[in-house]
């Protein structure tokens, strides 16, 4: 049974200041991708540090027929694909900040992104409710952990030994991958090299332990 | 307490979810399979990779139209901080449902699908419905079974795939209990019952017909309304 105490900032129950590993800052990023500025991912983090066009010129000349071939493929309408190219690129300019190399490959990043645009466009234009949209059906690793940061009202004072009870029930595989990025405070990367699993079963394992332990603590009376 | 699902939906089915090829009804009944399944949601990941890598792969050798003047347009709009996007995850306002006794916490795709609230009908054989509207394709609902009941023999006529998230149910294939994700097709006999009750979601890829051979078995109480839970949270 690991203390959890000592990471209490990194977990207060409540206003739940659930650590947002996505926000690592962008001097932290891994030696990997810095050693070829013109990967992907370097343009990428250019383009969301410094607003740098000219990276994202060519990434935009790397992926916009690409994009356009999956709209085709998707619609089977060239002006939603052709509308796609622009939805999906102006969402990589935009959200480029919020991209780092925990998120994975820039290239899967980016192919998410324009599943994402094209499921809602379609939606949209078959005029479907929109109760649900893309982001909902695909959520991504700390959307879960922004629901915390942000959840203001009703705060609630947790032991931290009840903490710790409802952290011994989650199984085993979830408590050394909770334990791995909120006692030890390390990125998923380190993490996930640590405990020698890939990175995607990391944050699957990490989103499902949050979760549960999320229900454990259960709402606010 | 945890809850391994027993039944799982094929490598296919989930490889046209990491696609965006599922109409939403269907993809809603997915993603809130893979909220319950690790498992499921690990081979997911790993499809949508491999997906994303042979999406790049693709030489870029078609004649597209130009795109070139998009990235002046674009370049001129703002970028996002991060507590914009932060800032937009809300809980939805509907995240259990009260049955009887005791209450279920929704995986969180089913609470948003849920927020607009659920009217119950009651059916004959002691089930109850609630539809959701996802799309245009599928006809989507929740299916509370009270304890004891069972649904009269009836044939799909298209295909239907049920998520239970409470309870569990038997049929003559097998016995379901919550997160087990089972796919009925065209011509599959029927006849489910339960005997501690159960809650599920089900998604039929074919409305009308569905609709028109379940129409002899439904006894509705239009408008009967069932108590829908809200948020705890004051
Ligand atoms: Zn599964």
């Amino acid at each position: 049974m690991y203390a959890l105490t000592p990471s209490v900032d990194n977990f207060t129950i409540g206003s739940i200041a659930v650590k947002n590993r996505t926000n690592t800052p962008v001097n932290q990023i891994k030696p990997l991708a810095k050693n070829d500025p013109n990967s992907d991912e370097s343009l990428l983090i250019a383009v969301g540090n410094t607003q740098d066009t000219n990276a994202f010129n060519q990434l935009f000349v790397r992926f916009s027929k690409k994009i356009f071939a999956m709209g085709m493929k998707l619609t089977r309408n060239e002006q939603v694909a052709h509308d796609l190219v622009q939805e999906a690129m102006l969402t990589v300019w935009q959200k480029a900040p919020l991209y780092d190399l925990d998120r994975g490959t820039a290239q899967s990043w980016i192919f998410t992104l324009t599943r994402n645009r094209c499921f809602d466009m379609l939606r949209k234009q078959k005029r479907q409710p929109n109760t649900i949209s893309a982001d909902d059906i695909w959520p991504t690793e700390g959307d879960g952990d922004a629901v915390f940061v942000n959840e203001e009202r009703g705060s609630l004072e947790v032991e931290i030994a009840q903490i710790e009870r409802f952290y011994s029930d989650l199984p085993e595989a979830q408590q050394a991958v909770v334990r791995q990025i909120f006692v030890l405070d390390r990125t998923h990367e380190e993490a996930a090299k640590a405990l020698q699993i890939p990175l995607g079963t990391l944050k699957s394992r990490l989103r499902l332990g949050v979760g549960k332990l999320r229900q454990l603590i259960g709402p606010t009376p | 307490m945890t809850n391994t699902a027993n039944f799982h939906p094929s490598i296919e089915l989930l490889n046209d979810f990491t696609q965006g090829k599922l109409a939403t009804g269907m993809s809603v009944a997915l993603s809130a399979h893979l909220e319950l399944c690790e498992a499921c949601q690990e081979k997911s990941s790993e499809l949508e990779s491999e997906a994303a890598k042979s999406w790049a792969k693709v030489a870029d050798d078609q004649v597209t139209p130009d795109f070139s003047d998009m990235i002046s347009t674009i370049v001129g709009q703002a970028q996002n901080s991060e507590q914009e996007s932060a800032g937009k995850q809300e809980r939805p306002p509907v995240n259990e449902i009260h049955m009887l006794h005791h209450s279920v916490t929704l995986p969180r795709v089913l609470a948003k699908a849920a927020s607009q609230g659920l009217v119950w009908k009651r059916l004959a054989g002691g089930i109850k419905q609630a539809s959701v509207i996802l799309d245009n394709k599928t006809q989507c609902e929740f299916i509370y079974m009270t304890p004891g009941s069972k649904v009269p023999v009836h044939r799909h006529q298209g295909s239907e795939v049920t998520l239970v998230l409470d309870g569990s149910f038997s049929d003559e294939l097998g016995h379901y209990k919550a997160s087990d994700f089972m796919v009925r097709t065209k011509d599959n006999l029927h006849k489910p019952a339960s005997e501690e009750g159960c809650l599920c979601f089900a998604v039929l890829d074919n409305p009308l017909t569905f609709t028109k051979g379940f129409a002899k078995l439904m006894n509705p109480f239009i408008g009967y309304k069932f108590r829908k839970a809200l948020a705890a949270r004051a």
